[in-house]
């Protein structure tokens, strides 16, 4: 019964995070983040990376109930703490090599399918945020306010002190045509 | 440059819907033509969509930021580490159990299997070393003379020699007979015959295992009885002292001397002794005699692994045997007279005791 009730809110939780509603993410994330921590402390972590490793598993789970066809096979807990194993296990490996690897991490299940979407779209993400950062100001803040805070050109103008809308909107593009050629230089050469 | 700029300014205006139904078709046109332009219009898409996930994530990231902000840190770093050090202890603990038990396994299966191989060992040297001087009787020939006195008799006893072979002597007038349990174990029947070739059909009325003896009892109505020339002498007898046997190694009777080499029989045995004797399959249950003619002994097996040492229980121990049958079974005392050999020769010593030796076959 019990069992049933937890996956019931499982789902209700997940649910809430596909649309974006805060008090699910916080839900989700002080619940599980204090297991996350005492793993990655065990494993002679710090709670800086017990935070970055807990956030990416978060991002992995939201992209994942961005698909619809998403379902969860096991617990949210039990999926949060296999990912976050599977990514310290990554990241130890990478940081040391093998040797320093306890024999207990060893025995996890690799959760692999789980990560090799995530694995692409984190570059994605990492290529988007390289060019983004490399447009420099104002460009940065005006495609940020553009694109991403839906903001109108008008708003823009005045914030940014452009005499009009239309100036603010050339400049927006001459912005726009740097981003694109920083991202797919790296995005095709990467791919 | 402006051109580019031209184009992405209606790449974009032609995504988020602004233009006009002319316009429209205009530049659908322009990209069903112009595959270039279909390019970037892709491209661009393409590119929209990742701008999307950038902004969706970086939006996602600082949430996650604002709420990790929000943890009371302090109090979860002292609760992990707590859980953390209860698990290092159980874990230790645990470990340590593990490998004690393991070892309390390693160390018990050792110690019985050595102790297993130790016993079979043991065994094994004890069977190698000891052997039952019955005698497996094939088809040998029986002697003309039994033959004969077959005839003579009709006796009833069967013409097949038999499955096994020992010897047997008298304890009294009236038919008991000793021999070696391990003679007429698992027997079907029994029979002895003497040195004149007269079978009688005997069964076994009593046995004792632990000093491998059997009395049996003469059933047979042509069996007639007469008093031993010999006497059972209970008490010890000194090493050194001279000491033949008679016994049926083969279908003749056998005659061997030797003398009592030790006080103890294999392995220590109190209840036997060691002699020197020869002995041979079939020897088993042949009586010891001293010079006097008295019974000492009772010849029950050699050691294989040398010559010359054989083992007989004492008459001591007989004696007592004898004296614990039931009542009812009890053969006549008549032992306990002195004996009738004393003082002959050993020719004519041997003439008497003859007749009440007999060669015990068993078959089954």
């Amino acid at each position: 019964m019990k069992q049933h009730q937890d996956i019931t809110r499982d789902r209700e939780l997940l649910l809430g995070l596909a649309k974006g509603e805060d008090k699910s993410l916080e839900i989700i994330y002080s619940e599980n983040f204090p297991v996350v921590l005492r793993m990655i402390l065990q494993h002679n972590g710090s709670e800086d990376d017990a935070k970055d490793i807990f956030q990416e598993a978060i991002i992995v789970l939201y992209e994942k109930v961005q698909n619809n066809d998403f379902t969860l096979s096991s617990r949210l807990k039990t999926f949060l703490y296999s990912v976050c194993r599977h990514l310290w296990l990554k990241k130890v490996q990478r940081t040391y090599g093998l040797y320093s690897l306890s024999p207990e991490l060893e025995e996890v299940i690799p959760a692999t399918e789980e990560l090799e979407a995530h694995q692409a779209k984190d570059q994605e993400f990492r290529i988007m945020e390289g060019a983004m950062s490399n447009i420099g100001q104002p460009c940065q803040a005006i495609l940020e306010d553009y694109y991403l805070h839906k903001r109108s050109m008008q708003e823009i103008a005045e914030k940014f002190g452009y005499t009009n809308a239309e100036n603010a909107k050339n400049q927006k593009y001459k912005c726009l045509m740097r981003l694109k050629k920083l991202f797919f230089d790296q995005y095709n050469t990467s791919l | 440059m402006k051109e580019e700029m031209s184009l992405l300014r209606d790449i974009e205006r032609y995504l988020e819907g602004e233009m006009s139904e002319q316009e429209k078709t205009a530049f659908e046109e322009l990209r069903r033509t112009n595959s270039l332009i279909n390019k970037q219009v892709e491209e661009h898409q393409l590119f929209l969509l990742h701008l999307g996930n950038y902004g969706q994530r970086q939006q996602l990231q600082a949430k996650l930021n604002r709420i990790h902000q929000q943890l009371d840190m302090p109090a979860l770093r002292q609760q992990a580490q707590e859980s953390n050090q209860a698990a290092k202890r159980l874990s230790i603990r645990r470990r340590t159990i593990t490998n004690l038990a393991a070892a309390a396994c390693i160390a018990l299966v050792t110690s019985l299997s050595t102790i297993a191989v130790i016993q079979n060992v043991t065994r094994n040297k004890s069977t190698a070393q000891y052997e039952d001087v019955r005698r497996v009787l094939n088809n040998i020939q029986r002697s003309q003379n039994a033959l004969i006195n077959d005839i003579n008799s009709k006796s009833k006893a069967p013409l097949n020699p038999g499955t096994y072979g020992g010897t047997g002597f008298a304890v009294s007038g009236n038919g008991y007979i000793v021999t070696n349990y391990h003679v007429v174990a698992g027997a079907d029947s029994v029979y002895v015959q003497n040195t004149r070739g007269e079978a009688f059909k005997a069964v076994s009325v009593f046995e004792d295992i632990s000093s491998d003896l059997a009395v049996l009892k003469i059933a047979d109505s042509t069996f007639k009885s007469q008093p031993l020339p010999y006497a059972l002498k209970p008490q010890s007898v000194k090493i050194g002292e001279e000491v033949f046997t008679m016994g049926f190694p083969r279908d003749e009777i056998v005659y061997g001397k030797g003398y009592i080499s030790a006080k103890t029989g294999f392995n220590g045995d109190t209840t036997a002794y060691q002699v020197s004797i020869p002995v041979n399959p079939g020897n088993s249950g042949a009586p010891l005699l001293d010079s006097k003619g008295d019974v000492v002994g009772i010849v029950t097996g050699k050691q294989t692994t040398s010559d010359g040492i054989a083992f007989a229980v004492k008459s001591a121990h007989l004696k007592h045997l004898l004296d614990e049958m039931p009542k009812d079974k009890q053969p006549h005392k008549d032992w306990n007279h002195k004996s009738h050999l004393e003082g002959m020769n050993r020719v004519d010593q041997i003439k008497k005791v003859e007749e009440f030796v007999y060669m015990v076959k068993v078959y089954n």
